[in-house]
């Protein structure tokens, strides 16, 4: 009963920055819906590595309730036998609902923005891991919170990010805690400046690190099993009115990861499609 | 007879004091890119009795032509800028109204909308004071407003009797 409590509050409340749409793929950043604004965001998330390939769907929903709150929901698939490390930068195995909160918006010029975003979220698990440390653990639900903050212009984006996620404890099982962060810089070329009834592209260079604490089983803290990693890569948008393409990959810069309890991660890659249905809807004077 | 001839003068009056904004220019600013601008083109269309939108992106100049008879609000621009997190900056406007007040605190009223604005002129030496209780056509600037709120002075560039 608690536990559908939990999931009910989740889907109302609502989540973690799931990167999309108007911004990087792998990193946070700070834009959020227009107010009455529907987003709908599906993409492939792939981590490649010397104990298998896991790939994940995620499908997220976001809502405006005001020009600066966005609720947003992400309900993830994942498939494959990858035996990695917990990972909040990509889309895994978590159901996650929550709320961002766009709380500094200093428009400071022509398509110009300085803005910083808060997200909160709960994450309950979904569909577990068929193999590897994590396979075998009970789960509970966790919470999530997520700070980013940047500018955003006609022709450059740079956003720094923060997240951190703590799971509950299930039958002396809890997962590991995880601390993410992100840079991002990203560049629109000047022949690219054009009109918004074109093709809409720019290119960013995604710098991502998370450190994930100790998997904790049978009440016993797994030896080696904390991670730390930090991943660096490209990426590259394309928007058309309101339907957004996205790619990027990744490769690692630095691991402090145990290859016999994790194997060794290679590549991260992610496409992502997105939809914005904007509102039409006016007052009435 | 005379029957025809009133309702003959009463339409015609109708005509002569429709009101309305004719075309609206307004600079909004944090506009970065295409989807900024679609939702801001879809937002304005969404406005009863706007014809076209043109968003330029590298000026952010939106650009609104309106149909003869709108009823449209100076208001509901603000709103359609202020709801997708942007800003909305000095607004030139085209808009028919009926002058009233006098000739050292003329105002313009925009009737079937409850805009109202005090008119200051851009540049000295225009003489509106011929135009009073008349309909006019006002060029103008509304500077920028508050979140949520429409500046109450238009500053004038031209005053012309309506045809």
């Amino acid at each position: 009963m608690k536990y559908r409590m939990v999931l009910a509050c989740a889907v109302l409340v609502t989540s973690t920055a799931f990167a999309a749409d108007h911004g990087p793929v792998f990193s946070y950043a700070t834009p959020v819906n227009s107010q009455r604004e529907l987003s709908f965001d599906t993409g492939i998330f792939g981590r490649y590595g010397s104990q298998g390939t896991q790939l994940s769907t995620g499908s997220g929903f976001g809502y405006g309730v005001t020009p600066h709150i966005t609720v947003n929901a992400l309900l993830p698939a994942s498939f494959g036998s990858g035996n990695l490390p917990e990972s909040r930068m990509m889309s895994g195995t978590e159901w996650s609902a929550g709320a961002s909160w766009r709380f500094l918006h200093s428009v400071t010029s022509v398509g110009k923005r300085l803005e910083s975003t808060a997200s909160l979220g709960l994450v309950i698990p979904g569909p577990q891991q068929d193999s590897g440390v994590l396979s075998t653990l009970h789960r509970a639900p966790g919470i999530a919170g997520t700070l980013a903050t940047g500018v955003a212009s006609r022709s450059q984006y740079v956003w720094f990010g923060a997240g951190y996620t703590r799971f509950a404890e299930a039958s002396s099982d809890r997962r590991p805690d995880t601390l993410s962060w992100s840079a991002v810089y990203g560049y629109r070329p000047p022949r690219l400046r054009r009109g918004y009834d074109q093709w809409d592209y720019r290119g960013f260079a995604e710098l991502t690190g998370e450190h994930t604490g100790s998997v904790l089983s049978g009440g016993t803290i797994l030896p080696n099993s904390s991670s730390t990693t930090l991943w660096l890569g490209p990426s590259v948008l394309a928007i058309f009115k309101n339907v957004a393409i996205e790619a990027g990959v990744q490769g690692p810069l630095f691991r402090d990861v145990s290859e016999s309890v994790y194997g060794r991660e290679r590549v991260r890659f992610a496409i992502n499609l997105s939809y914005l249905k904007y509102s039409s809807h006016t007052s009435s004077h | 007879m005379k029957k025809v001839l009133a309702v003959s003068l009463l339409a015609l009056s109708t005509i002569a004091a429709r009101a309305e904004y004719e075309q609206v220019n307004m600079t909004v600013f944090g506009m970065d890119c295409a989807p900024c601008a679609h939702a801001i083109h879809v937002s304005m269309k969404g406005i009863q009795g706007v014809n076209t939108v043109d968003v330029d992106l590298n000026t952010g100049l939106v650009s609104i032509k309106l149909t003869p008879g709108n009823s449209a609000a100076m208001r509901q621009f603000n709103e359609a800028v202020e709801k997708n997190g942007f800003t909305h900056k000095d607004a030139n406007v085209i808009v028919r109204g009926q002058l009233s007040g006098s000739v050292q605190a003329p105002f313009l009223e925009v009737t079937g909308t409850k805009d109202r604005y005090a008119l200051t002129p851009l540049a000295s030496g225009t003489d509106i004071s011929g135009l009073l209780g008349k309909t006019v056509v006002v060029d103008g600037i509304l500077p920028q407003s508050g979140k949520g709120k429409v500046s109450d002075t238009l500053r004038y560039k031209s005053v012309m009797e309506a045809r």
